[in-house]
């Protein structure tokens, strides 16, 4: 199909979506997803993956423990960040 | 990321000891390098141990740092390092290597290298719907922390705490192309998981 098969498209998904594939290569993904519904919803859900990590590592958990256990080493050990 | 220029101020404040700025920039990577290191150690109560020593260490040497990288770069090179040597200590090894070829998508192709089935297009998933949906990042975070401990921590500094990949490979002393295979890996495997949900 167009020169690139699906899993040639796929092992190469990450390369796309992260916009580090030459043009000419991305052209040849572009065109094979243009005919191609598999690899089409298959590039989405990588880029779905990929928001959902940054967004999975931009929640905030309470750390406010761990944050005042440093502090109190720092400050026993003549190092006050405060 | 911050930048260099507010890198430069952030550092300014933590000489001064501001303890508000490094409140600021524990919140900001403490739970990714506690992340990084239970890959690397393998027990999340060492991971947390390492990770304070870490933090004592930065603020030790904040006054030494020369912006050859950008502070959360040299953050996570501290860490990395008494990481690797802690598990060195008990007697663990731990490899950053891409490893073999990845067979997880294997019975997904037919012989021609074209879909058997053809993916879902996860229509459920609407930005909406991922802000409100906890569960679905508890996925996400679960696949993440499955994962060996090179794709764990390529994924955690470039997949979210979105290091420059020069610098993720430093990190690590691994070099782009084994960096890029790691963080396709890693994202498959967390696809996948996400699908599974889906389903």
């Amino acid at each position: 199909m167009l020169g690139l098969n699906c899993k040639q498209v796929v092992a190469r998904s990450s390369a796309l979506i992260d916009g580090e594939l030459p043009f000419w290569e991305a052209l040849q993904l572009r065109l094979h997803m243009a005919v191609c519904k598999g690899c089409t919803a298959f590039v989405h859900q990588m880029r779905v993956t990929r928001s959902l990590t940054l967004a999975a590592g931009q929640a905030t958990p309470d750390d406010d423990a761990a944050l005042a256990a440093v502090l109190a080493r720092l400050a026993s050990e003549g190092r006050d960040a405060g | 990321m911050p930048g260099i220029g507010s890198d430069r101020e952030q550092v300014r404040a933590l000489i001064a000891g501001d303890r508000a700025a490094f409140a600021q920039l524990f919140r900001q990577h403490n739970a990714a390098m506690v992340r990084v290191a239970t890959g690397i150690t393998g027990s999340r109560a060492v991971a947390e141990e390492v990770t304070q020593d870490a933090w004592v260490a930065v603020l030790k040497h904040i006054a030494g740092f020369e912006e050859r990288s950008s502070l959360a770069g040299w953050i996570f090179t501290i860490l990395v390092n008494r990481a690797r040597s802690r598990a060195r200590v008990e007697g663990r090894s731990v490899s950053f290597d891409a490893g073999g070829e990845d067979n997880s998508l294997a019975a997904a192709f037919d012989g021609r290298g074209h879909w058997k089935d053809t993916p879902a297009l996860w229509e459920e998933i609407t930005p909406d719907r991922i802000v409100a949906g906890r569960r679905m990042l508890d996925v996400v975070t679960a696949a993440i922390e499955a994962l060996p401990p090179g794709q764990r921590a390529v994924m955690v500094l470039r997949g979210q705490q979105g290091l420059e990949a020069e610098e993720v490979c430093a990190i690590l002393g691994i070099n782009e192309g084994n960096m890029r295979v790691m963080l396709h890996r890693a994202r498959l495997a967390v696809r996948a998981a996400i699908d599974r949900l889906e389903r």
